[in-house]
């Protein structure tokens, strides 16, 4: 039986990681993967190294773990997302209201403002923004935002 | 991209970094933002990226164009 092409490997990759953070708000290990897929740990680096560099996840940088499966964060952030599922992290403050837009889910934002800390919460109720004061500040231009992603 | 309380705490946030002071948005334009940009499922074969065009797209119909939301290099850009 011929290998599967990479394309394919790289969707059912994409399908895995994105079933199982919808599911539990975290994304999914290599090993997980491996698991989930039946592919071998190799093949599942290197897909994921292809579709970190489509842009469509971004890898710790030693590990090769995931890092963000955009809009969620593997890590702990300043931007916990509570949905009635679970609680989350977002890269960023955009990134926290993506993660309620890709649930289509009610939700809390606890956050804190990015100059003096004073905490700051945003809340979506019906498909619309319930509750949010402040502003949200982009500090690098759209064309500059994959530089560095994890600073962005 | 970070939340602040004010605009006025942007600017000091920008001063203390020696940052250039970037875009700013509503909480209200940023959730549009986010419901364009993370609303469509990426778990089907099919979905994929959005091309630079279709991109400048959504940003455009959230109001954000000029320099700022283009997502094409101007020659000059360092």
């Amino acid at each position: 039986m011929d290998a599967p092409a990479s394309a394919d490997i790289d969707a059912r990759l994409r399908y895995h990681v994105y079933e199982t953070t919808l599911q539990r708000g975290s994304p999914p290990s290599v090993a997980e993967l491996r698991h989930a897929t039946g592919l071998s740990i190799e093949v599942v680096r290197a897909g994921l190294a292809r579709l970190a560099a489509g842009r469509v996840l971004v890898l710790q940088p030693q590990s090769g773990e995931i890092l963000m499966a955009n809009p969620f964060s593997a890590v702990p952030t300043a931007f916990v997302v509570e949905t009635p599922s679970y609680a989350t992290f977002g890269n960023c403050i955009w990134d926290a209201l993506g993660i309620l837009a890709m649930l289509r889910a009610p939700g809390r934002i606890r956050t804190a403002c990015g100059c003096c800390g004073e905490a700051m919460d945003v809340v979506v109720t019906n498909g619309e923004l319930a509750a949010a004061a402040g502003v949200v500040h982009f500090a690098v231009p759209a064309s500059r935002w994959w530089e560095d992603i994890v600073f962005t | 991209m970070l939340l602040f309380r004010s605009e006025a705490h942007v600017e000091r946030w920008v001063r203390q970094w020696q940052l250039p002071r970037g875009a700013v948005l509503s909480p209200q334009q940023a959730w549009r933002l986010a419901e364009a940009w993370y609303g469509p499922d990426r778990r089907p074969a099919e979905w994929r990226r959005r091309t630079v065009d279709e991109t400048e797209a959504v940003l455009a119909e959230l109001g954000l164009t000029g320099p700022y939301w283009s997502l094409r290099r101007s020659p000059g850009d360092s």
